[in-house]
């Protein structure tokens, strides 16, 4: 990857206030002076960021810079963890607050998937992982499940690799697999937005380019965000990136402008592989 | 700089003052002191596998001689002629169960009667007519009656002689073991000839044919003449009656046949002293006439308390597995798991007082609470019960389950966890359709544990089941779940102190120990492999 040797002069410390989205594409995630804590610990500091419909966006940074929590803040996955709080700003999907009083966070969660770092299909069977979230929306019909296992499983690639197997453990296959098994079973239930938090990272080269390429045939119909701790993998398969240091957002733009020509100098001294 | 050892090597073969690598160790008793370490934890870690080794050889030491002697027990009880008697008794036996029948039909009449307004003398003169039907079909079987009692004396008599003669024989070896000769010589053996004793019973078979004959003749004309009720509702069950009596007249002719062919010579296997043991359905020690080990009714006992236990404990013991580790607070978390674990601790004995002041009590004062009537069972007025019992054990299945329970819980994957939400399960859909059927086999080996542990509890059920050996008449249904019964652990902690050492009793009563080893050791093994699968398979 090519990146600039050194930073220009010119160049200095500024976090944009507002990142929009370019080339005019829709608006569908704003996060609006985003503070969140886990305890007393505050994790998130002034996140302001706009992420547009139908488009890759990766999450970058240094391990423990929040980029993680910040994405299982849009489908409210930190609920689950005891003492985690927002303590100021918002975060609107189609202009909804997901953080409103009346949002029921199970149906928040119909409406943005999560693909997990490790994959985790269910001890079930292929067709019951596939299933599952439709059965729990009370989907009883045999054909409309049959359909949707198959459209999931083309979607996911996995098709033609397991149609024989359908009824057969979901752990029997391997690792690349069960990854695209998990991102079928995420696609059946229809989401707008598809979270990733480093989907390839324990994925070989070449599970982890299948998954790639899985990615550019998904973001036609869902908005993506993953989180990815490499730089290869933001610059090949992101439209936008945004790259996060101690728990702030230091700069979002398009991929190209942020691998090739990133503002900040702590951006460019992370994309470069200097630290992190 | 390394030092030249091959130098001193060569030399004197003394090693190297600058290569020190040898050092003089304390030894005791000629091992170095981390040997001696190892071998004390190593004994340590051993010790419960020579115990558990020992413990089985004694058992089986113990128990091994009960066939042989219930073999003998059982010759004996062929030789002497008692088993040709209990043929012809259980023909009298069996007439008595049909004038009981009459009686039932005669206090449902009353029943009927009080209840459509008639009085207590009123109603026995209308069923005069009946009694004096019953009266005499209680009659017919007076001559067969007089024959058994006959018979049982003698049979009695050669018993006691065979088994006094029995007794002279072991006096006469241990003298002559300790060399008393003299009075080994005083003792007379009088060898029975059980072939020349046994005609005494079998001598009264043409009597017993002929009052057999006069018997069946006086039931047939009996049941040709049925009384007519004062309650019309009730005529279906005399003709039922009829029908009972039918069947029973029709086994008369085998019954006949038997004894004609008795032979009080006929070989006793070993398979009839194994199945007397394990099928016999009789529990019946110190009794005049013959010794029964029949492990069923223990058995069943054993059983029916501790699907009570489990019924409740089962429920219980998961569901607070769930809400622990799935739903509850913290806090709730902190009360809940301390209080659980604490009734494991109680001794317990103290349960069984609580059984027998409280629970008991309290359940039977349940039973015959009006609005609970309905409830199969109840009301009931046996204060110490299966139920009384099992609910106890039920309270100490449940420390049992719910722990290891809410291991197997703990240990499904929090990502599977992590995926449902993500896709957009509740709660509860996440724990009944992912969380429980991860953890099954954890579960499912949890109450296999509990099971055994219920099974072992001796105290409890000593103090509260009741302790009447018979098997719960279960044509009553449910009801046999409120009736008293006796369990393989109490039979032994009860009768273990009263038993003469080596005797068949005693023998008798390590084998229904040995029964309870091999459920224990049973029910441990299925649930290690249950488990071990799971973890395969979350692997």
């Amino acid at each position: 990857m090519d990146t600039p040797a050194a930073t220009p002069a010119s160049r200095t410390f500024n976090v944009p206030a507002t990142a929009s989205a370019a080339d005019g594409a829709q608006t569908l995630i704003e996060i609006d002076s985003f503070d969140f804590y886990y305890g007393a610990k505050q994790a998130l500091f002034d996140i302001n960021l706009r992420l547009a419909d139908k488009r890759v966006t990766a999450f970058i940074g240094p391990s423990g810079c929040g980029k993680s929590t910040l994405l299982r803040c849009l489908n409210r996955m930190n609920d689950l963890i005891d003492g985690t709080s927002v303590k100021r700003g918002n975060v609107k999907i189609r202009g909804i607050d997901i953080y409103g009083r009346d949002v029921d966070s199970i149906e928040l969660r119909k409406r943005v998937g999560m693909v997990f770092q490790k994959s985790n299909p269910f001890p079930k069977s292929i067709y019951e992982n596939i299933t599952y979230g439709l059965r729990i929306q009370g989907v009883k019909s045999k054909a409309r499940l049959d359909e949707v296992v198959e459209k999931s499983l083309r979607g996911a690639a996995l098709w033609d690799e397991v149609k024989d197997r359908l009824h057969e453990s979901g752990l029997g296959l391997s690792g690349g697999q069960q990854q695209r098994l998990c991102i079928a079973r995420t696609i059946a239930v229809e989401p707008e937005v598809i979270l990733m938090d480093e989907p390839c990272s324990a994925l070989d080269p070449i599970a982890t380019a299948k998954v790639e390429e899985l990615i550019h045939e998904l973001k036609k119909q869902f908005t993506i965000i993953i989180v990815t701790h490499s730089m290869q993998q933001a610059a090949r398969c992101s439209d936008q990136t945004a790259f996060f240091y101690m728990g702030k957002l230091v700069e979002f733009g398009e991929t190209r402008d942020i691998f090739m020509n990133p503002k900040n100098p702590q951006t460019e001294a992370y994309v470069s592989g200097r630290f992190g | 700089m390394p030092p030249d050892h091959t130098a001193a090597a060569d030399n004197t073969g003394t090693p190297s003052p600058i290569f020190a690598i040898q050092k003089a160790r304390t030894r005791f008793f000629g091992l170095t002191f981390d040997e001696t370490i190892r071998v004390f934890f190593g004994g340590n870690a051993f010790v419960a596998v020579i115990v558990l080794a020992l413990i089985t050889f004694f058992l089986f030491r113990e128990g091994s001689q009960f066939f042989g002697q219930n073999r003998d027990s059982l010759r004996t009880y062929r030789l002497a002629g008692l088993e040709y008697v209990d043929i012809i008794r259980q023909q009298e036996e069996d007439h008595t169960a049909l004038t009981r029948y009459l009686f039932d039909i005669r206090l449902k009449a009353v029943v009927k009667l009080t209840e459509e307004g008639v009085d207590a003398a009123e109603a026995k003169r209308r069923l005069a007519k009946f009694d004096d039907y019953a009266e005499r079909y209680g009659d017919t079987i007076v001559p067969v009656r007089g024959l058994v009692s006959e018979l049982t004396e003698v049979a009695t008599d050669i018993k006691t002689r065979y088994n006094e003669n029995e007794d002279y024989k072991v006096a006469r070896q241990q003298f002559l073991a300790s060399g008393m000769k003299a009075e080994a010589e005083a003792i007379v053996v009088k060898n029975l000839d059980f072939s020349r004793e046994i005609l005494a019973i079998t001598g009264t078979f043409p009597a017993y044919e002929q009052i057999n004959t006069e018997y069946a003749e006086a039931l047939k004309a009996a049941i040709a003449e049925l009384p007519v009720l004062p309650v019309p509702e009730l005529q279906p069950r005399l003709e039922r009656f009829r029908e009972l009596n039918r069947e029973y007249l029709a086994t008369f002719p085998t019954r006949t046949e038997l004894l004609k062919n008795w032979n009080n010579n006929a070989p006793v296997g070993w398979s009839e002293s194994f199945t007397q043991f394990i099928f016999g359905t009789r529990w019946l020690t110190a009794s005049f006439w013959q010794d029964w080990y029949g492990i069923i009714p223990l058995f069943v006992g054993s059983l029916m308390i501790s699907a009570i236990a489990l019924f409740i404990a089962v429920p219980l013991g998961v569901g607070a597995a769930i809400y622990v580790n799935q739903i509850a607070t913290p806090q709730e978390q902190k009360l809940i798991k301390p209080a659980i674990e604490f009734i494991s601790a109680i001794p317990s004995v103290v349960l069984g007082f609580f059984g027998i002041a409280v629970l008991g009590q309290a359940l039977r004062a349940l039973s015959q609470w009006e609005a609970l009537s309905w409830v199969p069972g109840f009301p009931y007025s046996e204060r110490l019960n299966a139920l009384t019992a099992g609910c106890l054990l039920a309270l100490i299945a449940v420390p049992t389950i719910f722990t290891l329970a809410e291991d197997a819980i703990n240990n499904v994957p929090r990502a599977f966890k992590e995926a449902s939400f993500a896709l957009g399960a509740s709660r509860m859909q996440t724990i009944v359709r992912i969380i429980v059927p991860a953890a099954l086999s954890g579960i499912v080996s949890a109450v296999l544990l509990g099971l055994g542990r219920v099974m072992g509890e001796t105290m409890v059920v000593l103090l509260c089941a009741g302790n009447r050996i018979a098997i719960p008449d279960f044509t009553a249904g449910i009801t046999a779940f409120v009736q008293p019964v006796h369990t393989m652990t109490g039979i032994i902690a009860q009768e273990m102190g009263e038993v003469v050492r080596g005797g068949i009793h005693y023998r008798a009563l390590f084998v229904v120990g040995l029964v309870l080893f091999f459920i224990a050791l049973l029910l441990n093994f299925l649930a290690q492999k249950i488990v071990r699968k799971y973890r395969i398979s979350i692997g």
